[in-house]
């Protein structure tokens, strides 16, 4: 768990942090690959939602290369398992997500990470 | 041509067996409609209208609450009236006088039939003239006889007594059994691997699952995942479900691996847990809204899970920052307090979130608990706000309480921006009645302590 899909949308989201916020920044992490199941309809679906830069800067971060650097348009098999693959099937056991702008850590055990801010984060 | 199916409902949850034909229907894309008037929804024999037959098998195979599907040949209070219908319905089981081996079972609900009875009727219906082999084991076709009793439970009679004098008596040709009741065995929370006091119970997390049309390639979310138990129904129907929880102790339970992964294995769908986040929802990290197809939720009301949210009672501005403690607790890296969230203003952000999380069309649905003798229609509409639109509200009572399972459709193709959780009443919805009334949920943590006591008038307005 913490796949690249959830990665995408999380931002940090301590108050006045509104720029720069995303993505996190992985830092000290173990990965574990697991397999899961192909649906291309899901991923044409989601597709639109995803920060290209941030997934491609996120997988390389995390050793995998296989995503073109720009989107590409044609939506093919080919693409969708590797796009499946990056999205789906790498997690992010241990380790933190830690904000560009305002170094924030949030911290990963056991796959979950911990998104809760303190109260002088809060305002 | 539509043609008419008789629904033998099960004994449970009367309220929400039209929802839940009607979800079922819409994730199909079929439609159902109500031939006769005044069919009363809480009798288990209710007849509907559908265009194709595999609709019967569809519904009856996803819907926790259908027992069977019968095409439907005859209804009427005396035997008489099922003959003469049922004589003038033939062009619907003429094809099977023939050459077809056949079962015919004649049951009662809320009675016991005596078997010398039950031969009798099955005589009366000669004239059908079948002339297929009696086959017990495994028939061509199924025919199927109820005679429907009113409820008697409490009083004591004599075997066989009252036999006879049934409400109505219903008519038909099993089209399919329903199947999917089997899963509330399945899914018993006892049985899991993981599981919390605040576990939903079986049938109404697979109920829930229905209504949020949950199936592959959707997305699905619980922003009170607690121990995850509606993850798993949502998950055994294809959808994927991400869930948060502001305590990550109750995803996880004890041990590495986390409980709510445990038990997902178990069920064959941990890969369709996408994830599981420790955040309070009232502050969240989401980097963009329109990204679930449903929410599907039980929120904190207090009794046994209190609603709690980042901050606290009162303003400290003397405090300094807490202090990290990452060697703790891995969801406790600071000590992050917390002040009581009213269920009122928790259920009105929880809407609002949804619109912005939701997809158009998707669906909220969440249990909303409520005083029973004071609960008006009005309620539900105090937590509404623009293109949320209510689309069912069954109730689930337990006596002086009760809780609202609420069905919400997102209807509108706007964006809305994220919401800023700032406690404010009255509600930003319509009316200035709405937004003036006090609904019977508010303050429902309370109330339940003190047994829901009537509430005098300066009081309920605080
Ligand atoms: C009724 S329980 C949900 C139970 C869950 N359906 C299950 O199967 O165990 C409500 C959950 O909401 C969580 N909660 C309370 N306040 C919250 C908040 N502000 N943000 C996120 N979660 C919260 C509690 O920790 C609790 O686990
Ligand atoms: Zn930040």
């Amino acid at each position: 768990m913490v796949r690249l899909i959830t990665h995408n949308l999380l931002a940090c989201h301590v108050r006045g942090c509104n720029s720069n916020n995303f993505p996190l920044q992985f830092q000290d992490v173990q990965i574990g690959l697991r397999e899961a199941e192909f649906n291309p309809d899901f991923l044409r679906g989601f597709l639109p939602k995803i920060e290209w830069n941030a997934l491609v800067g996120a997988a390389r971060q995390l050793g995998d290369t296989s995503l073109p650097e720009e989107q590409p348009s044609m939506l093919d098999d080919d693409f969708l398992k590797t796009l499946h693959h990056v999205l789906l099937e790498i997690h992010v056991e241990e380790g933190a997500m830690v904000c560009p702008n305002c170094k924030h850590v949030y911290p990963i055990s056991n796959g979950i990470p911990n998104m809760l801010l303190a109260e002088h984060e809060i305002g | 041509m539509r043609t008419a199916y008789l629904f033998v409902f099960a004994q449970a949850h009367q309220d929400f067996r039209l929802p839940e034909i009607l979800s079922i229907a819409e994730l199909h894309g079929f439609t159902i409609t109500f031939p006769k008037e005044g069919q009363d929804p809480s009798r288990p024999f209710v007849v509907l209208e559908l265009e194709e037959e595999h609709h019967a098998r569809l519904l009856a195979r996803r819907c926790i609450l259908i027992k069977a599907v019968y095409e439907f040949y005859a209804q009427g209070s005396t035997y008489e009236e099922v003959h003469e219908a049922n004589r003038r319905n033939r062009h619907l089981w003429s094809r099977y006088i023939e050459n077809t081996s056949f079962k015919f079972m004649v049951s009662a609900h809320n009675h016991t039939i005596p078997q010398w009875r039950q031969r009798e009727v099955i005589e009366s219906f000669s004239y059908m003239d079948f002339m297929g082999r009696i086959d017990m084991k495994d028939p061509e076709i199924v025919i199927g006889c109820f005679e429907e009793y009113p409820n008697r439970s409490g009083t004591t009679r004599a075997k066989d007594e009252g036999d006879g004098e049934f409400i109505q008596v219903w008519f038909g040709r099993l089209i399919e059994e329903g199947s999917a009741r089997p899963l509330i065995k399945k899914f018993d929370v006892k049985k899991r691997a993981y599981y919390g006091n605040t576990s939903m119970e079986a049938e109404i997390s697979l109920f829930m699952a229905n209504q949020s049309l949950a199936s592959p390639g959707k997305l699905v979310y619980d922003p009170f995942m607690g121990t995850g138990s509606m993850a798993y129904t949502t998950a055994h129907f294809g959808a994927q479900v991400f869930g948060s929880d502001i305590d990550g102790r109750q995803m996880r339970g004890k041990g590495d691996q986390p409980g709510i992964v445990r038990a997902a294995s178990q069920y064959g769908v941990s890969a369709r847990i996408l994830d599981l986040c420790t955040f309070d929802i009232t502050h969240n990290p989401w980097r963009c809204g329109e990204l679930f197809d449903a929410i599907i939720t039980d929120p904190p009301y207090g009794v046994r899970a209190g609603a709690k949210r980042l901050g606290r009672k009162k303003h400290r501005p003397d405090l300094t920052p807490s202090t990290p403690a990452s060697v703790r607790d891995p969801d406790m890296p600071y000590i992050p307090p917390t002040k009581p969230y009213e269920l009122a203003e928790l259920a009105r952000d929880l809407v609002l979130l949804s619109r912005y999380l939701l997809k158009p069309r998707g669906r909220l649905v969440f249990f909303l608990p409520t005083v029973t003798d004071e609960y008006q229609e009005v309620d539900v509409q105090t937590m509404l706000c623009e293109g949320m639109e209510v689309i069912a509200n069954s109730l689930q009572d337990f006596g002086s309480w009760g809780r609202r399972l609420v069905t919400i459709r997102k209807t509108t193709l706007e964006r809305y921006p994220a919401p800023t959780f700032d406690a404010r009443l009255p509600a930003p919805n319509g009316s200035e009645d709405v937004a003036a009334h006090v609904p019977a949920h508010q303050d429902f943590r309370r109330r339940y302590f003190e047994g829901f006591r009537k509430v005098v008038d300066d009081e309920s307005n605080k």
